[in-house]
Formats: structure tokens, sequence, C-alpha cells
């Protein structure tokens, strides 16, 4: 009993040890771990730039580092090899690719990143309206002073705000493979007085950068998407509200081997500032007009570019036969016809009464 | 009559505190024999004699009054009793040995509160090491006429007794009868501690959990009879041994019964998750920092870097080090006399509080993690019970250094397995309440 006991132990411990490789782990102060990587694809080469959070002892210092290479990984490696200590993506929140980049495709660079695991499918993709590096001295000099990180920007509980476009790799690269689904990519620069500017949203189609939209048009992209357009403030001539609730309903058909899609949007808001004379009843119109051309307007513009953002194509997918869903870009989704209404509610007026 | 009285003092002839007194009693030559050390001579005496005085007036012979004093025993049990401290009258002239009760010196301390658990709201009683003391303690903590007691002795050249309780109404009849065939099975060998005892009652003495739930407090080993388990005494031993032990005993104590029920509920929940925390965070520190930190948020993964910088051990050497130096401390300070104890206190605090951390051996964090763990350990009832979790934290951190995070999920699976491998009496573990099948009953 007991040498049997010890016979198996010792062969355990003789088989783990050796298996598991556990002398290469490097502790977490030997790594570097870089949260912003800039792209930027110059000729045949890639540019690289690693943000990196450095530790000191009272603050963090970010430290910029720039290199290049045939494949990212080649300059990832360079890097490495020029640095104390070794780099490790596994903290990489948000990837900027640079726009010249985008415009020409993202799929090689994705596909890179699914494929070697060590980027978290999870990274957030930013496309950048200016020179990366200028960006990323922009950045960094303002970003000295006040010692915070630009994935604040973005995270939902941070500085995130609804006209942000969130989209992470995993959807990118699902989109580049998918028949029916499209992704838009936050568009960014750096800002005058603040650190980073929302500039608007990347239409991206199969991997490709083919138009963009304002961020207000983005803000509508979100709602339609569930992702709340809450806290939201809304300029009309009249009146500005705050959107505190919505909610989609979309009803779909296929008829004649064309799609019709009804969608319905409810908002709720609450009146902030109103002029004088503004009824109830006239904000809740001007909304509702105002938001609805605004959507179609959104919708025209990237159904003209053949690029399903909305996602709009996973409806039909159940009715489309599997051979042909492959021609819903080309073939059907130019011919969608969408009948979008919103629908305001003014959940109250505050402290002042309107008249109504 | 020589015969009898020279054996016996042969056998002890080599003890000073023997003694063999020659003396009359009704005219009769006797001689006394008995220990000093255990009898209080002068005492006795006065005793037999004032017993003898008030037989002689209801004109009874000597014999009779033998008789009343005690019983007649062979040469063997009466050397026997001589050490269980009794004193022997010999007769000259017809070579009897009569076995007396005398009055003994007093070598048991009183019933005092325990010293090693702690009561809050509960009986402060607690055993003593006179097995007689021990069980009218638990008579007197429930008043039960099902309540039985059987009492073995064991071993053959050290004498020991034992004895076992049980409620015949709520202990299943098959567990009472395993544990007495199994000791009357092993009643040759010595049993003179609780390894020895578990070895006596066929427990396999290299499993790593306690096989008694011990307790010094009458009310929690009342508690654990009333839910149908048997409660073992040894002699000189100043506790309780529950059979079996269940996991659950380690997190609830009978005291929690005076509580409302939600406290009891969130008390019980903080125990269990005291000894979570115990096997999992040092564990855990060493996954995150070496193997998994894309799991820290980057803020707290850069915190931990910087409070990292500049230690030159690797996370697993860092925290074993430190878990052997608190474990020298808890050892230490249970070995050092009272007076002395505060001092390693002291030391130990310095130590690991400020000295390690300003000579960058080890992170700020690793004391954090080490202060917690060591509070969390003292969350669960009863000392052996912590010595198994302190002994299953080590495993854990040696499972995390090499396989990270999967290295804790597979540790906690082995370690349950572990668990649920364990029986005793062919009842498991992990059983929750052990109260008797009405099924086995009848």
């Amino acid at each position: 009993m007991m040498v049997k006991f010890v016979r198996t132990s010792l062969l355990i411990i003789c088989i783990t040890l050796p298996l598991s490789g556990c002398w290469d782990i490097k502790d977490i102060n030997h790594r570097l771990l870089p949260v912003t990587m800039g792209i930027a694809k110059q000729g045949e080469e890639y540019e690289v730039i690693l943000q990196i959070p450095q530790p000191t002892q009272n603050t963090t210092k970010i430290k910029i580092v720039k290199e290049t290479g045939k494949t990212i990984t080649q300059a990832i490696d360079r890097i490495s090899m020029n640095m104390e200590s070794s780099v490790e993506l596994l903290h990489l929140r948000i990837i900027i690719i640079d726009k010249e980049t985008a415009e020409l495709g993202i799929a090689d660079i994705l596909s890179g990143f699914i494929r070697a695991r060590e980027v978290s499918s999870k990274t957030l993709l930013v496309i950048c309206d200016e020179e990366l590096d200028s960006f990323f001295a922009n950045v960094n000099g303002a970003m000295e002073s006040e010692n915070i990180a630009i994935f604040d920007f973005f995270e939902k509980d941070k500085g995130w705000t609804p006209h942000i476009v969130l989209t992470r790799v995993w959807e990118a690269f699902r989109s580049i493979h998918s028949y029916t689904i499209d992704v838009a990519i936050p568009i960014v620069a750096s800002g005058e007085s603040t650190i980073i500017s929302h500039v608007g949203s990347a239409v991206m189609k199969k991997g490709r950068m083919v138009d963009r939209v304002t961020s207000d048009e983005s803000l509508l992209f979100n709602t339609f998407h569930g992702e709340g357009a809450e806290g939201k403030i809304e300029v009309m001539d009249k009146a500005s509200v705050l959107i505190v609730d919505s909610a989609v309903k979309n009803k779909h058909q296929f008829v004649d081997n064309r799609p019709y899609l009804q969608c319905q949007i409810n908002i709720d808001v609450v009146i902030l500032e109103a002029q004088k004379g503004a009824t109830n009843e006239v904000i809740k119109n001007d909304l509702e007009k105002a938001l609805s051309n605004r959507f179609k307007e959104l919708f025209a513009k990237i159904q003209a570019n053949k690029a399903d953002i909305l996602g709009l194509g996973q409806y039909y997918r159940s009715n489309i036969p599997r051979t042909k869903l492959k021609e819903w870009r080309t073939a059907y989704y130019p011919a969608l016809t969408l009948d979008v209404q919103f629908h305001v509610d003014i959940r109250n007026e505050g402290y002042i009464k309107n008249p109504s | 009559m020589d015969a009898i009285l020279s054996e016996i003092t042969n056998k002890f002839a080599e003890n000073e505190d023997f003694f063999i007194e020659r003396s009359e009693l009704l005219d009769v030559p006797v001689f006394f024999l008995g220990f000093h050390s255990l009898i209080d001579l002068t005492k006795t005496k006065t005793n037999i004699q004032r017993n003898i005085n008030h037989t002689i007036a209801t004109k009874a012979s000597l014999e009779d009054c033998l008789t009343l004093l005690g019983e007649e025993k062979n040469v063997e049990d009466a050397a026997l009793s001589i050490l269980e401290g009794k004193l022997i009258i010999c007769l000259e002239v017809d070579s009897k040995c009569i076995v007396t009760a005398p009055v003994s010196k007093p070598l048991n301390r009183s019933i005092e509160p325990p010293t090693n658990e702690n009561v809050l709201l509960g009986s402060l009683n607690s055993f003593t090491e006179e097995l007689e003391a021990n069980l009218g303690l638990v008579r007197k903590q429930i008043l039960s006429e099902h309540l039985r007691s059987k009492s073995f002795t064991v071993g053959r050249t050290q004498k020991k007794k034992l004895s076992l309780l049980y409620l015949e109404d709520s202990t299943d009849r098959k567990l009472v009868q395993q544990v007495i065939k199994r000791i009357e099975a092993n009643q040759e060998k010595a049993i003179q501690n609780i390894q020895s005892l578990a070895k006596a009652l066929g427990f396999s003495s290299w499993g790593i959990v306690s096989k008694f739930n011990i307790t010094e407090l009458p009310q929690e080993a009342v508690f654990y009879l009333k839910k149908g388990r048997v409660v073992l005494f040894l002699d000189q031993f100043p506790a309780a041994l529950i059979l079996p032990k269940l996991l659950w005993d380690m997190f609830v104590l009978e005291s929690d019964n005076n509580h409302p029920a939600p406290m009891m509920i969130a008390l019980r929940l903080l125990r269990i998750f005291g000894a979570l925390i115990t096997l999992i965070l040092p564990g855990l520190y060493v996954a995150l920092v070496a193997i998994n930190p894309e799991i820290l948020q980057i803020e707290l993964a850069l915190s931990i870097a910087k409070s990292r910088e500049g230690v030159p051990y690797p996370a697993f050497v860092e925290i074993i080090i430190m878990l052997i130096v608190l474990e020298l401390i808890l050892e230490a300070s249970a070995r050092l006399p009272k007076t002395i104890g505060p001092t390693i206190t002291m030391v130990g605090g310095i130590i690991l509080g400020q000295a390690v951390v300003e000579a960058k051996l080890v992170s700020n964090l690793l004391i954090i993690i080490l202060a917690a763990t060591t509070i969390a350990t003292s969350t669960v009832i009863g000392f052996q019970n912590l010595l198994t979790i302190r002994l299953c934290k080590y495993a854990m951190v040696i499972l995390a250094s090499i396989f990270g995070v999967l290295g804790i999920i597979s540790g906690l699976v082995l370690i349950s397995a572990y668990l649920a491998s364990i029986k005793s009496f062919s009842i498991p573990f992990l059983h929750i309440q052990s109260t008797k099948d009405e099924a086995d009953h009848g």
C-alpha cells in the first residue's frame, strides 16, 4: 500500500516536472505589458508601435517603442530583442490601425492575431485618422501630465460614450469570413485640448475600410445594436433631451426574393432644455423626425457601399439558401427596403412643467 | 503468605515510593501495600479503622469486615491495582490479597475553561485528564436514559483505559458494534496516543485528514452524540474523540445555534470562505504573478509589477520562503512558554511586516497575501483540521507554480477527490449528517 503510493507519487512528480516547462516562466516584473499597439503598413513592411506602461517608484511612465518588420511578429520580436524584458501582448487592449492600412485591408493582420493566440480576441480595434507617429507622440505628451491610459477612453465603465462603436478583433475577423455581417470601427485622432478626439466610424466591408460615418450616426448604429443610448444628449433646434433608454424591435419579411425590414426603435428621453413655446408634442415629433432622417441617411450610405454593418443579413439567413447566401452583399442587400420608425416617450420634464 | 508478599515486593522493590507497612486489624496482623505517591496513607488508615469500628458494632468477624473494605484478588490483579493507585491489604495468616479504594493524593486538576478552544457563547467547562470526570461532564450535559457507556482496558504492559459513549436511540448500532469489535480485537496493543488509537481502529496512519474530531468541550461532544456519533475517551487525554469525523465538522459548532439563524449561516459561510482563501490565495498569487498575468486588470498587473520591482526570487521561491517563516513562527509560539511567547510575535511581526519588504526580498503584496492567509486559516474549527488545510496549501502552491490557474482548479479537484475517497466505518467523509436512519433501527 505504502510502497505503491510512494511509487505512484514519484512517477507523477517525475512526469509533471519535465512536462510542464515551468522553468520558462517569467515573473510579472520581467514582462513588458504593452496596452496599445499601432500598426501601419509602409510598402512591404509593417511598422509597429507599442505603448508600454512602465512602473516606476511613484508613477507609471509610458514608453513608446517603434520597430519595422516584414511581419508584425518580426517587428515585435525585434522590439523584444532590444528591450530589457520580454514583450508579452497578453494585456494588449487596443490595436490602432493606420487609416491607409485599413483602406488596403486588415484581413491578414487579423488572421495573424487570431492564429497566434497571444493577443486576446477581445482586443479593441481602432483606426487612426492621422500619422501614427504624430498620434502617439501627441497622445503620450498629453498623457505624461495626466497619468491616464488611452484605453480608458474605450472602457464601458470609464470614458466610453455611446458615440463610440466598440469592435473586437474576433468580431472583425468574423465579419471577414461571414456573408451577412460587416463591422464599423471607431476612428480617432489626437485632440487639441483633450487627449483623443473621436472623429466617427469607419465602415468596414470584408476587412477593408470603404467609407466613414459621423459620430452622430455611430450613435444610431449603437442604438440599433441595443448598446443603450443611455446618457446621450440629443440637441435639436427647439430643445435638448437626454436619452435614458432605448429598445429596438425588428420585423423582417422575405417576399419574392426581396428582403423587407420594419424597424421600430423606442426611445425614452428626459427633457433638459426647451425653448419657450416648445410643447412636449412638438419636441417629440421633431426628435422622431430628426432621428429617422438621420437613420435613413446612414442606411442609404452603407447600402450604397454594400457594407452591412448593421448586420441585417443575419435576419435572412433562414430565408436565403446557403448556396446563394454569398450573394447577400451584392444581390439582396442593395434591394433591401428598410422602414424605420422612431417612437419617442418623454419620461419627465424635470422640475419645470412644459405647456402641453 | 510470604510467597505473595515477596512476589509483589519483588515487582516494586526498586521504587522508593513503594511501601509495605505492617499493621494490625482487629488484632490480626496485616500488611498494607501501595505507593506513597498515589495514596494518602494516614487518611486511608483512619478511614479503614473507622469502617472496622463501625462493623464491629454489628459483631461481624474480620472476614466480613474485609469483604466490606474491598474485594479479594489474585497476585497479578493485585499488582495492577497497586499501579492504579489502590491499597492492598495482605493478611499474614491465610495469604489473601484485598484490594481497597484508598484516599488518593489529589493529582488531577479541577474542571477549567478550555485552553485550546474558545467559547463565545456556551458552557465553559472543558474535559480534564480523568476519565470518570469526563464521563460525568457528559452525563451532566445530557440527561438521557439512552446514554450508554462501555469501558475497555487496552495494552499489555502499559495499560490504558478507554471509554466509549453513545446514545442508543440515535446512533447506528452497526457503527457502535464495529467500533467495539475493533477495540476488542486490538486490546493487546498499546494505545498511548491518537495515532495508535487510529491504528487500532483500523485507519491508515498516512491520511492527512485526522480521523477523529477532537473537542475539549462537553457541549460539543454532546452535540455530536445527539447527531448519532460515537464518543471515545482516552484516559489522561483531556478531550473527547468523536467518530466518525465528517467534513462538515470543520465548519459547524454547536454554540453557533446560540445565535439567530441568519448569523449562524453567515458564520458558517465565513468559515468555509476562510478555508477556501487559505487554500487558494497563496497559489493564486504564484499563478497570477508568474504564469497567468493576463487575468489581471492592467492597472493591477502594473501595480503588482511595481511592487515586485527588484525582488530577486521567482514568485514560487518567494512565497515558499515566507510561508515557511510563517509556519516557524506559528510552531515557535506554540512551543515557547507563555512568558516568552510575545517576543516571537514581535520579532516575527518585524520580520514579516517591514524588514523583508525593505530589504527587497519579497514584495509588499505577498505580505498582504500571507497575512490574509494566516488569518483565514484560523477560522476553521479544530486545530487538527487547521493543520490539514495548512498542508494542502503547499500542494496548491506547487501545482499553481507549475500549471497556473489551471493548477489551482486541478488542485481543488484533487483535494475534493481525496476527501471524497475517505471513509471511516463505511461512512463517507463528505456525508452531510450522520443521524441514524430509521430503517437501520429495526
